[in-house]
């Protein structure tokens, strides 16, 4: 599953995991907002972004083939509307939407697999997002393995009692997600008795720090300047 | 109905992302005072059995399959504040960890789904009650009006899609909306039969004139940006047709815009488009904040 194989990436070692959350976060709007700015983006341009986008995921000592065949995942939606502009008679604008998202998506992964969720979000946290919502998303990544499976056993369940391989009957389906909605109810409450009992005071603690280093400076100034001198100059150069 | 980053122009999204902060803080504040801080694992639990819900198939007939959406699910289960902030995380998972929909349009998709479909799927069982005939427009309403929403954005930021394909793919909503509707209300008697008490009760006295205003606000705004996008020209005509005071009120403003401001007709365009997603935005707020009102009376 795909949020394993991410799980998995996040917990390597290499100059980008060792970054701090917050570092990452900016720099990777940075490259997004520089991408999504560039009007007309020529085979020169695309192939600079493409070339920040590769440097990201080496120094992430992440598995370029896999990450870019994941990246790809965005394509047949924006190639939906690539093929509209290819009618409309605008080759250019339909190349860029596709190099546009498939980078995005591609600079997107590099930020999830170089970054524990948890780190992530208390990143996300100390930029401003509320904490009811990174709590949340906590809750929600740390039991969507769960509850999931459990999806998964009632629907192995229902294959043994004989439904056949088809998609469950539309009253079965619903009450199929009925039961699951029960459960999870249940298991909400049980969670939050068990986590009472253990002292939950409404914040979940990291054990490493989040202080941001000299190093995850330099970092930040080295991407940031790289993102704005790669914008700058195909201003400049190609008027773009 | 995810968009994902470069198709939205530059302006689209970042007002989008701007106006999104406001609206999903004040879910965000309003799920907080509503739920103590302490049924925070409900939530997130609630997020994770919709995405493992999403796993289980509908046949639709003709050996298609259709999955729940959600947003109306958990409005009606939990209430509009906590479905707005469930449907934050959600959309926010998988934004950043399955690459469905941009980080930099996570502004538009939030503000399509997370806000204004979870508030268009809780109005009519706010108005209705606990019908069958409520939760199955909650749940259409909710689909259509995220879906209005996002192929309006689509068309702002000036992607063309020829006149067929735009037929074609409204005459999906529909079918999707009616789609999502029925599992809705299948769902929601399920859980009812099951424990009555999982699903809450809308509280207060309802006061149905102004929910039923703010359904028809709600929905009308949705399907006329769409409209609006799609036939820019269409204030001009109307403004023709009536002639007199309604075409100086209408061309004088826009005429001073083409002189001064926006030269070219896409920003003008987008101009136009902007403020009418900022109209809708406030709309939404002050539905809210009148929900709350009487809700606290």
């Amino acid at each position: 599953m795909h949020h394993v194989v991410i799980e998995n990436w996040s917990r390597g070692a290499s100059l980008l995991h060792a970054r701090d959350a917050r570092v990452k976060v900016i720099l990777l709007l940075a490259f997004l907002v520089a991408l999504a700015t560039t009007p007309r983006l020529t085979p020169a341009a695309s192939a600079c972004y493409a070339a920040l986008a590769i440097a990201g995921i080496l120094l992430g000592g992440l598995p370029l083939g896999s990450l870019l065949l994941r990246a790809a995942i965005v394509l047949p939606f924006t190639a939906t509307f690539a093929v509209f502009s290819l009618i409309a008679g605008d080759a250019p604008r339909a190349a860029g939407l596709l190099v546009k998202s498939y980078l995005s998506a591609a600079a997107v992964l590099v930020l999830v697999g170089t970054t524990p969720l948890a780190k992530l979000l208390r990143g996300l946290e100390s930029l401003g997002a509320p904490r009811l919502l990174t709590l949340v998303v906590q809750f929600l990544y740390r039991y969507l393995f769960v509850i999931s499976e459990q999806a998964q056993h009632m629907r192995l369940a229902a294959l043994c009692r004989g439904s056949g391989p088809r998609p469950l009957r539309f009253r079965a389906a619903a009450g199929a997600i009925a039961v699951l909605f029960a459960r999870s109810h249940q298991r909400a409450e049980g969670i939050h008795q068990a986590m009472l009992a253990r002292g939950f005071s409404g914040r979940t603690e990291l054990l490493s720090s989040t202080r941001i280093g000299l190093r995850d400076l330099l970092f930040l100034g080295a991407g940031l300047s790289l993102v704005l001198a790669l914008r700058t100059s195909l201003g400049v150069l190609w008027n773009l | 109905m995810h968009i994902p980053d470069g198709l939205l122009s530059t302006p689209v999204w970042l007002s989008l992302d701007a106006a999104c902060v406001p609206a999903i803080g004040y879910a965000a504040r309003r799920a907080r005072r509503e739920l103590e801080e302490t049924r925070v694992p409900l939530l997130g639990v609630m997020g994770a059995f919709v995405f493992a819900a999403q796993m289980i198939n509908f046949p639709v007939g003709a050996g298609t399959s259709a999955h729940l959406v959600g947003g109306a699910l958990l409005a009606i289960a939990l209430g509009p504040a906590a479905g707005v902030v469930v449907m934050t995380a959600i959309l926010s998972i998988q934004a950043f960890v399955f690459q469905d929909g941009g980080v930099l349009a996570l502004g538009a998709n939030l503000l399509n789904m997370a806000f204004a479909g979870v508030l268009a799927g809780y109005l009519p069982y706010r108005l209705w009650g606990r019908r069958r005939l409520a939760f199955f427009a909650g749940g259409a309403f909710s689909v259509l009006v995220s879906a209005s929403l996002a192929l309006s954005e689509l068309l702002l930021s000036g992607v063309p899609m020829p006149r067929p394909v735009l037929a074609i793919t409204l005459g999906l909503f529909a079918v999707n909306a009616a789609i999502e509707g029925a599992i809705t209300a299948a769902v929601l008697e399920g859980i009812h039969g099951l424990d009555a008490g999982l699903v809450r009760c809308p509280e207060g006295t309802v006061r149905r004139t102004l929910v039923g205003v703010a359904l028809v606000s709600v929905l009308l705004a949705a399907v006329g940006v769409l409209v609006a996008s799609t036939h820019p020209d269409a204030i001009e005509r109307l403004a023709a047709r009536f002639g007199g005071p309604t075409r100086r009120l209408f061309a004088g403003p826009l005429a001073d815009y083409q002189a001064r401001f926006f030269a070219s007709p896409w920003l003008q365009k987008t101009a136009a488009g902007l403020a009418g997603l900022a109209l809708i935005g406030g709309v939404c707020l002050l539905i809210g904040r009148l929900i709350a009102r009487q809700r606290s009376a």
